[in-house]
């Protein structure tokens, strides 16, 4: 499931005490979802001993952060079955290798987005995708054909 | 390049390298990672011999029989299926493979010519609606979408599948593949593939019948494509029970409109191939017997064994011990068993003789036949010294 920000607001001390440079917690809440900022910046919930429960709750909640990728992509290898839809559908492999990835085979350059290895997805080279930099889309091709969810993004 | 043995699929573009198989399926790369455990050994009576004896006890054993039942073969290639096709016609024994309950009547009504047919490579480069009938090729073909019919941009199809494409899951449940359904795309979720059938039939009619609304949009996108693939599997096969009558009809019917072409979706590595094999030599594609020289329902393997009409058992290639239903596994225990088989496996541990052999693709080449019926030439990495192909010349030679 992806993390919403109104998930992680309802945790935070919501005083908008401005502590860590945002002007509201529900912004810094945005911010820490796009690991703009981080849980630490929030200098109350750690100091402040009535947060403590809340503090446990959110680094729960944000442990997938850890886990994903720059551009919010986890792949999950136990769901994975290796059917490689999400290494066809790529727009950017279809684009620059059209021979290879893009008509359906395996990849004929050396630095794809996502590869098969040994029956499951890998990702090798995450700053060609599309949701990566600052022109970024919020491309979800591969997710979309994933039937059994091994892929998902942290915005959902 | 190495290519992938694990289902009909053939997938030709695998790549081994530093210990790491790229490019193939969870199903695949296991076949290729794990090609030297478990090995079979040779054994008689469960105790390990000589590979030489096993061979004469197996050669022994086959020639003493007098009702003989081969079975398998659908995982060796054509090359060593034509002795052992050979070798059933010497002993005038019965002949068999897992089609008589996979899709061994698709294979056959498209060799007959009753259903027309096409290539993947032709469904690659211009079919636009894509059927899956009664199959979840994302558990069982799992490339099947990437690599030959949805997904894949070639010839006249160069806008990927959103455009370019129109995919139709028929499944009696919401499975793995009908979840990708989502734009440009239809699931049908039947109670009765007939049902969906009539329902094509009188759309094509011009009355609403049952699943109007659906058949009516596909027939359309159809006639828009007009290159359109029907993947039928085995919900189809047993959905109809026998009665193909009415689906070959719908699919007739469908090409005086546009151009509908049908596939069995897929099964074992070669089965089309001994179907093909069987097929040329004796205008039947399985269940046969060359002492009455006829097929029928009662020379299926699970019937022979069943009925105790064979004293005897050569299984080549396969394990039905484990893939066949419990009562025959009992029976199967009482005949006389010789494997030829790569891996250890539930029958290798019954089987009074098991003379180990290679895996194709791995340690034996050879040809091997597509789903869609196209030959494939199947490179091995290193050459065994004991191939299917050997160990089977040699029983045909010896066997009296």
């Amino acid at each position: 499931m992806p993390i919403t920000p109104m998930e992680v607001y309802k945790l935070l001390p919501k005083t908008n005490c401005k502590k860590c440079g945002e002007q509201t917690c529900m912004s810094f809440a945005f911010k820490l979802i796009n690991r703009e900022k981080k849980l630490e910046d929030c200098t109350p919930l750690f100091e402040e001993k009535k947060y403590a429960g809340q503090l446990e709750d959110l680094k729960r909640l944000l442990q997938p952060l850890e886990e994903a990728t720059e551009t919010g992509l986890i792949v999950d290898e136990e769901l994975c079955s290796g059917c490689g839809n999400c290494v066809v559908v790529c727009p950017v492999h279809a684009s620059e290798d059209p021979k290879g990835m893009g008509s359906g085979f395996g990849p004929t350059i050396d630095d794809p987005i996502l590869r098969i290895e040994d029956g499951v997805v890998k990702v090798i080279e995450m700053m060609k995708c599309r949701r990566y930099g600052k022109n970024r889309v919020l491309c979800v091709a591969c997710r979309e054909n994933c039937p059994s969810d091994a892929i998902r993004f942290l915005e959902g | 390049m190495p290519t992938c043995t694990g289902c009909s699929c053939l997938c030709p573009d695998i790549v081994i390298k530093d210990s790491k198989v790229f490019n193939a399926c969870r199903k695949g790369s296991a076949i290729f990672k794990h090609c030297k455990e478990n090995r079979a050994e040779p054994t008689i009576s469960g105790e390990k011999v000589d590979f030489g004896k096993a061979l004469e006890k197996a050669v022994e054993i086959i020639s003493s029989s007098e009702k003989l039942a081969v079975y398998g073969l659908d995982t060796i290639p054509l090359e060593a299926q034509e002795i052992a096709i050979k070798l059933a016609e010497k002993k005038k024994a019965y002949i068999d493979d897992s089609s008589a309950f996979c899709l061994g009547d698709f294979v056959e009504m498209v060799l007959k010519g009753i259903l027309p047919t096409t290539t993947l490579d032709e469904v690659k480069s211009n079919a636009y609606v894509i059927f899956y009938w009664g199959t979840d090729p994302y558990n069982s073909l799992s490339r099947h979408l990437s690599l030959y019919t949805y997904y894949p941009r070639a010839g006249k199809r160069q806008r990927g599948y959103e455009e370019d494409r129109y995919l139709v899951v028929v499944d009696v449940r919401k499975s793995h593949t009908a979840k990708l359904v989502k734009k440009n795309a239809k699931f049908i979720k039947v109670d009765s593939d007939e049902a969906l059938i009539e329902g094509f039939l009188s759309t094509m009619d011009g009355k609403a019948g049952k699943y109007y609304e659906e058949t009516g949009r596909i027939l359309k996108e159809m006639q828009r494509g007009g290159f359109n693939a029907i993947f039928g599997g085995l919900g189809l096969k047993y959905g109809l029970n026998g009665n193909y009558e009415k689906f070959v009809e719908m699919v007739k019917r469908m090409n005086e409109l546009t151009q509908v072409y049908f596939i069995p979706a897929g099964f074992h590595a070669n089965m089309r191939g001994f179907n093909e094999l069987m097929f040329e030599k004796t205008g039947f594609v399985n269940r046969y017997s060359f002492e009455s020289k006829k097929s029928s329902p009662e020379y299926e393997f699970s019937e022979l064994v069943r009925n105790d009409s064979v004293d005897t058992v050569l299984v080549i290639g396969s394990d039905p011990a484990n893939s066949l239903p419990f009562d025959v596994l009992q029976k199967l225990r009482e005949k006389r068993l010789v494997l030829v088989d790569p891996k250890k496996s539930l029958t290798s541990k019954i089987a009074e003789v098991v003379v180990p052999s290679a895996i194709t693709g791995i340690d034996q080449g050879g040809t091997m036949v597509r789903s869609d019926g196209v030959r494939i030439e199947i490179e091995p990495l290193w050459e065994a010294e004991w191939t299917d192909e050997a160990i089977l010349k040699e029983l045909l030679g010896e066997v009296k």
